[in-house]
């Protein structure tokens, strides 16, 4: 296979620099690290690391076609984010205590209140607008009486109107509330660093393809739907469709006929190319299985 | 954005929360989502391209990055209990508590996957220590190991989300396979098929295939022998009604009791055995005289009891009290039977066959019912020149060339292994832990008519793995099998966002010939 071409310069990463040096907030659920604030999402992409989304869309929840946050990382990139020092694990500092509590408490209740104030205000400016709207559109030959009419209307609006607190708009936060990125966060992490397994060394050849494939500009994601380790993208999978499925294999492990055919086939079928990725001394080699189809 | 990390901005860029005017600005937005253009092939560095991905990002973000805003009066208000892993309702629920949640001492309560998933939806707020828990508390408090898994729950939000009724699977509330057996109006046919499976697999009873070919020896003997007929289940009435000479009577107990053919005939033997008791004396392998051997006439003479039949002509340890016939009496029809000409025709018929049997001296020199199965065989077998050597040997061949098998039958009978399915011994199986079923699921399709309390049979069952777990092996298979009884088990298995599912089912083979 010809060495993909070097160095990407996708445009929306134009930005990457300014980013490598933000550090992204995992956080554990359940043992897994999750991105959950939008800024880290965005970070992370722009290091050309893709991930999986989990979550509901917000939008329109009751569908699997689009999901939103939070992000799940592959352990690949989570290493690579960790071996490049850019991310840092949250915890969940459960540990309230009751001034503090009492505090957040107080802090929610004001601006519970201070949001139904000003939504009062802006419901009240919304009715009048649309009743402006109305009357105007309706009596095109404005006189006086009209507006006299229109005057008086808006001051029994004034007397009259109630926002009800059932019509309040509240926020259902993605993100923990109150979470602030400070830099305790990080020197604690190195220390609980959640990707524990780098002992495992199939992980160890995954990593090496991830790393090269990555650094030679393209974008991966978890390939076993394809029967592989990853799909490689040629650039941002939102434009772009895979074009290889990677299979991992250490140099010196054999394999069977029926195996190889099998994931020839199936790349085949599904219009990629299949590669054997073998991590040696020399970098990754590259083998690329094609379905020849001669008679 | 702010590349920078002035205080200031790290505020309003980590918290994303949003301000009043914003939130009431949220209330009037649209719920489309962008639809993705077709994806280029491959990078050219051309400007286009460049617009295109940068506009396909910009939709992207503007789609993660929309917070949930809800109006107060759409949101059940609701309280995490984490002693007890469990949201406990404090306003009214809406529709999904249709589907989902419990009640419990007069509250209700979500299971904390449900109570995530529809705070995902947007129509639950969680509250925990009087502030509100953001999607992140919900997903770092709510699961866990005694709860759900992160990777369970990405199955059961991705079932919910294609409109699933999906509830935790709990192996106690499944009736054993044993209450499954009996409980047969409810599963009838899979019942039905494993008790048959069950009675052909042990060597004893195999009457089906038993059956064929005594009926094809027995050609013959059909006639000549009523009480065989009487097991025999086939045959006409009639038959038995001449051999025993009090005609009448019999054959009206014969029909009135000829709803079950299995149950009537077991009960017709039973009264044999009792006539030859009473009228044979203990003389054990004697000639029999056929003759003095009569049915019990339940209509005439015999009143009250049946004597206990002779032990020593009963098999095993079988043991037969005092049978009080009065109330069976009651039940039989005394009418005169009215015979078409027709049939005293066939009767005659019959009875001269039979006279012929009996006069043949070799028939008479039979002791009992085996000898003269045997001297049948042994004459067919010389009319037919059957390869006697091949079937005086221990091993003898599967099959009787002369008895006419359907292909279909015969291809059974020659089968050595006989197929397996995945419930067969399944029972026996100790279980494990390492695979275990989590959710029931239930077809989008009955949510209208949907009840909690009676949620009637779900559509499938799911296990949740991981890519890196290995294939269920089959002896998991058939624990999972037997565990959820007539409900498919489906494999969801989970590789970071990626769901696939796939399940093992029986097999048959489909079979060339059919009768």
């Amino acid at each position: 296979m010809d060495g993909p071409s070097s160095g990407d310069k996708t445009p929306a990463c134009d930005k990457e620099n300014s980013f490598v040096s933000h550090v992204v907030g995992l956080s554990l659920c359940d043992s897994t690290p999750l991105l959950w604030r939008f800024q880290d999402l965005k970070t992370v992409r722009c290091q050309g690391l893709v991930g999986a989304l989990l979550g509901s869309l917000p939008r329109t929840p009751r569908q699997n076609g689009r999901l939103g946050r939070p992000l799940l990382l592959m352990p690949e990139e989570e290493r690579m984010l960790s071996d490049r020092h850019s991310a840092a694990a949250l915890c969940a500092n459960d540990q309230d205590e009751g001034v503090v509590l009492r505090h957040q408490l107080e802090q929610y209740e004001e601006e519970q209140r201070r949001s139904y104030e000003e939504q009062n205000v802006l419901a009240l400016e919304d009715r009048k607008s649309a009743m402006l709207r109305a009357m105007t559109s309706s009596h095109t030959g404005s006189d006086a009486g009209n507006t006299d009419n229109l005057q008086g209307r808006l001051e029994i609006l004034d007397q009259n109107f109630t926002f009800p607190q059932s019509a309040l708009a509240v926020q259902l936060s993605t993100v923990r509330a109150g979470l602030i990125y400070c830099h305790e966060d990080r020197a604690f992490l190195q220390a609980d660093w959640p990707m524990r397994a780098q002992d495992n060394p199939c992980r160890e050849v995954r990593y090496q393809v991830f790393t090269d494939l990555r650094s030679r500009g393209f974008y991966l994601t978890s390939g076993g739907k394809f029967g592989g380790d990853f799909l490689v993208y040629p650039g941002d999978p939102l434009r772009f469709h895979a074009h290889f499925i990677a299979v991992c294999l250490p140099l010196e492990e054999s394999v069977y006929l029926l195996e190889v055919l099998a994931v020839a086939r199936l790349g085949s079928n599904v219009k990629k190319t299949v590669l054997l990725c073998s991590p040696g001394l020399n970098g990754v080699q590259y083998t690329s299985l094609q379905w020849s189809g001669m008679v | 954005m702010a590349d920078k990390h002035k205080p200031d901005t790290d505020r309003s860029f980590f918290s994303e929360i949003l301000s009043p005017s914003e939130l009431f600005a949220a209330r009037s937005r649209s719920h489309k989502i962008p639809i993705r253009g077709q994806k280029d092939f491959f990078p050219n560095d051309s400007e286009e391209q460049r617009q295109r991905l940068e506009q396909s990002l910009n939709e992207h973000w503007s789609l993660i990055s929309e917070e949930r805003v809800e109006r107060l009066g759409n949101l059940v208000r609701a309280k995490w209990i984490p002693g007890d892993q469990i949201v406990e309702l404090q306003s009214p629920a809406g529709k999904f508590w249709q589907t989902m949640g419990f009640s419990s001492d007069g509250k209700q309560f979500l299971l904390p996957e449900e109570a995530l998933y529809l705070m995902e939806c947007g129509n639950l707020q969680v509250f925990h220590r009087d502030l509100p828990l953001s999607i992140q508390d919900g997903y770092e408090r709510f699961l866990s190991p005694n709860t759900l898994r992160l990777q369970q729950y990405q199955v059961f939000g991705h079932l919910k989300r294609l409109g699933y009724v999906v509830h935790r699977f709990d192996p106690s509330s499944e009736p054993s396979s044993y209450a499954r057996r009996l409980n047969l109006p409810q599963s009838r046919d899979r019942a039905g098929r494993q008790l048959k499976r069950k009675r052909s697999a042990s060597p004893t009873p195999s009457c089906s295939r038993s059956e064929a070919p005594e009926e094809s020896t027995t050609e013959r003997m059909e006639d000549d022998k009523p009480r065989h007929d009487g097991e025999e289940e086939k045959t006409v009435p009639e038959s038995q009604l001449t051999a025993s000479s009090e005609a009448p009577s019999v054959q009206a107990a014969t029909t009135s009791t000829a709803e079950e053919r299995r149950g009537r005939s077991w009960w017709m033997t039973e009264d044999l055995k009792h006539k030859a008791s009473v009228h044979c004396p203990p003389s054990a392998s004697s000639h029999w005289d056929f003759s003095t051997v009569p049915f019990p006439d339940l209509g005439g003479r015999l009143s009250g009891c049946l004597a206990s039949p002779d032990p020593s002509l009963l098999p095993g340890a079988l043991a037969v009290g005092v049978c009080d016939v009065a109330a069976w009496k009651g039940r039989i029809n005394l009418r005169k039977v009215k015979m078409s000409a027709k049939e005293r025709n066939r009767e005659k018929e019959v009875c001269r066959r039979r006279r012929d049997i009996n006069k043949d001296r070799e028939v008479q020199q039979c002791s009992n019912w085996a000898d003269y199965k045997k001297l049948l065989a042994k004459r067919q077998g010389r009319r037919k020149g059957r390869p006697e050597h091949l079937w005086n040997r221990e091993v003898a061949p599967l099959h009787d060339p002369r008895q006419p098998l359907p292909t279909g039958e015969l291809l059974d009978k020659i089968s050595v292994l006989k197929s397996t399915n995945l419930l067969e011994g399944a029972s026996r199986l100790k279980g494990s832990d390492e695979w275990k079923i989590c959710f029931n699921v239930y077809q989008p399709d009955t949510v209208a008519d949907f009840k909690k309390s009676n949620p009637g049979k779900p559509y499938s069952r799911m296990c949740v793995c991981s890519f890196d777990d290995p294939v269920p092996d089959l002896r998991a298979i058939k624990l999972l099998a037997s565990q959820s009884g007539d409900v498919p088990v489906v494999i969801a298995v989970v590789d970071h966002g990626d769901i696939s599912f796939y399940t093992f089912k029986d097999f048959q083979l489909p079979k060339d010939v059919y009768p």
